[in-house]
């Protein structure tokens, strides 16, 4: 009876820990969406008349039991209107409808009445957002998120919207899948015919490879690729007019390939685990219909493995966008001048600077210097990250279920 | 041994003689330091089914397997001695195995299709004698299909997995796959253990057809399999084969008494 009772226990246990774990994940991917959501929200435009007889117009951003933090009209520049009220020095306060806010083209927010709009070309947006309801303000926060996802940062680097790192953490995605793909099966495959102590000594390395922790892949990709190859690239095409890299600068190439090292041991043994997996009866099967080893791996196993193929590339995306710190020593900026994938030839432009989603996280939320501005930003760019990454691996876990469920009676 | 003049042949009554398709002469084999075959002397007739019979751990299988050196994957086989095809000997260490093999096809225990298309199994083994595709490809792989009594089964499901048919479809799709590369023998072991009475029943009248065309060789645990089956049985023991002739005199009129026991179930 008591070790009926201890069973049941367990299970409770077990139960309420994986009922933590799905709570957890989806605690979490909803603040992560929410707050970046969050970020193109409009906010309430409030009207302080002051002791003084004056009034402001600004959007409330903090405050405290003695001021309250406002975001006033940005006459000159982003973030030169934040201002500082004493609660005891308001006299009245009102959220009038008639409020127009706008947005410009600088990434400035100004306000004023209603009566008074002028004309302004470099407006963006301008909006009653007192006026607005829920659903307008929902319209709007898409609209902003749309523009946030289709146009580039202003020169602040939290106005404007994140194209070019949305563009450069896909391409470095696409870059580093072609490396590293053709690069991993071959290996695990070599793994999985050969036998003796070099296979041995490749797999021991493999899952060293797979435990090093990611900024050490940014150092080797630093030394060995960028400086390195990318050095001597230099000397030997441009040794007329060195004052500036071209190859021996950071850049997509060189962040693709250090990626595809970076995610090279994954997809190793994600593909070789698959190749184990299949039933020694069908390599029987192979071989005495005449085939050889390799006419087994490359016409029966390697095609009914393509389920482990597509995790490895799961896992390599994932890495791919999530791994920013190697990405920082080989390539990305905050700032590019220019997208690596572009409208003139040859199109890809592997020695350029890129930038990364991830990178823009760790920009915005620190390296801003309107905090206020960036930290929404940050959210709003790791929740387009967020989204990214579960939008490739949904492309690619669709695929695999699609092949599971076409050999689900494999191994039976 | 030679197929013994005392043991006629029962196909039809008559007396001719059949060719011999595969002569195992001497044969020894060992895994590691276990010996495993003995003295193994066999003739197996032509375009006939034999059928090697025998408790478990007796060699049945492992004797089937060095007839398309299939034990050569298993670390730690050896063997001696001669097996002949035709002028080839299979033993032999220069003997080419994929070609070897594309003469001697097998027929696992369970069925063990690809997880590819039925089409592409059938033309995995056309395919590597370099038969890309065409009309020639396609001409074959509907032959094989007919062969094997499965074509007006799967004609519109080619292109579907051949994980999705039933069990005793799987096993014929396997034998089509292996007669569709026009192979001398086939090697059948156990091939009906794991299909259900009506699909058994199904696979022996289709083995029977084959034995027209091809020299079949089938390891059975069913005693009324092999009688109703084979035209010759051999009577395997602890790696050496007790007896060997025509089935019919074989259980109903065994020489040793080790074969009686083993056919009546006395055996040990």
């Amino acid at each position: 009876m008591s070790g009926r009772r201890g069973d049941a226990a367990g299970t409770w246990l077990l139960g309420g820990l994986a009922a933590t774990a799905v709570a957890a994940m989806l605690a979490f991917g909803a603040y992560v969406l929410a707050s970046g959501f969050g970020a193109f929200w409009p906010a309430r435009v409030v009207e302080l008349g002051l002791r003084d007889g004056s009034r402001v117009l600004g959007e409330v951003v903090g405050g405290d039991a003695r001021a309250i933090a406002l975001r006033g009209s940005e006459r000159l520049r982003a973030g030169d209107a934040y201002l500082r009220i004493a609660r005891a020095d308001i006299v009245a306060q009102s959220w009038p409808s008639e409020v127009v806010a706008i947005l410009h083209a600088d990434g400035r927010r100004t306000f004023m009445r209603g009566d008074a709009v002028a004309s302004d070309d470099s407006a963006v947006e301008a909006t009653r957002p007192n006026a607005l309801s829920l659903p307008a303000r929902l319209g709007l926060s898409l609209a902003r998120a749309a523009r946030f996802i289709a146009t580039a940062p202003e020169a602040g680097g939290v106005g404007g919207g994140v194209l070019p790192a949305l563009a450069g953490t896909l391409t470095l995605v696409l870059l580093t899948s072609l490396f590293v793909m053709p690069v991993g099966i071959g290996a695990a495959a070599f793994l999985h015919l050969r036998r003796g102590p070099a296979v041995r000594i490749v797999r021991a390395a493999i899952d060293t490879l797979a435990g090093v922790p990611s900024i050490v892949y940014g150092v080797v990709g630093l030394g060995l690729l960028v400086h390195g190859l990318g050095g001597s690239l230099d000397r030997v095409l441009h040794a007329d007019r060195l004052a500036v890299p071209t190859w021996g600068a950071g850049g997509l190439l060189w962040a693709a390939l250090t990626m595809a090292l970076l995610t090279l041991p994954v997809v190793v043994i994600s593909v070789e685990e698959g190749l184990q997996r299949i039933p020694e009866s069908l390599r029987g099967g192979s071989l005495a219909l005449g085939a050889t080893r390799e006419e087994t791996l490359w016409r029966m196993s390697l095609p009914a493995a393509r389920p482990a193929v597509l995790t490895g590339l799961v896992l390599a995306i994932t890495r791919t966008c999530g791994a920013v710190a190697p990405l920082m020593l080989v390539g990305v900026v905050e700032l590019a001048p220019a997208l690596p994938l572009d409208g003139t030839f040859p199109y890809l432009h592997p020695a350029r600077q890129f930038m990364h989603l991830g990178f823009s996280v760790h920009t915005a939320a620190l390296a801003s210097t309107d905090a206020i501005r960036g930290v929404p930003h940050a959210y709003a760019c790791a929740a387009l990250l967020v989204v990214v990454a579960i939008t490739l691996n949904l492309v690619a876990i669709v695929l695999r279920n699609r092949l599971r469920e076409r050999y689900r009676e494999l191994g039976t | 041994m030679t197929i013994d003049a005392r043991h006629h042949s029962p196909a039809g009554g008559l007396d001719v003689q059949p060719a011999v398709a595969l002569r195992v002469a001497g044969l020894r084999v060992w895994y590691e330091r276990r010996q495993v075959l003995d003295g193994i002397e066999l003739a197996i007739p032509d375009k006939r089914i034999t059928a090697l019979i025998g408790p478990s751990g007796s060699g049945k299988s492992s004797l089937l397997r060095c007839l398309n050196r299939l034990n050569d994957e298993i670390a730690g086989f050896r063997m001696e001695g001669q097996v002949l095809l035709g002028e080839v000997d299979v033993a032999a260490g220069g003997t080419d195995v994929q070609e070897l093999r594309r003469r001697v096809g097998m027929v696992f225990q369970r069925p063990n299709p690809f997880p590819l298309s039925v089409h592409d199994n059938v033309a995995y083994g056309l395919r590597l004698l370099g038969l890309r595709r065409g009309a020639e490809l396609e001409r074959r792989v509907e032959a094989a299909l007919h062969a094997a009594g499965l074509w007006d089964e799967v004609a519109d499901r080619l292109d579907g997995s051949a994980l999705e048919l039933s069990f005793g479809q799987q096993q014929r799709l396997v034998i089509a796959r292996a007669i569709a590369v026009e192979p001398e023998v086939l090697l059948l072991d156990e091939p009906a253990s794991a299909l259900d009475p009506a699909a058994t029943l199904h696979l022996e009248e289709l083995l029977r057809t084959l034995a027209q065309r091809y020299t079949l060789v089938l390891v059975t645990h069913n005693m009324q399999q092999a009688a109703r089956m084979a035209d010759y049985a051999a009577f395997l023991d602890a790696g050496r084969i007790v007896e060997f002739g025509a089935t019919d005199s074989l259980f109903t009129n065994p020489r040793e008494r080790l074969t009686e026991d083993f056919i009546t179930g006395r055996h040990r």
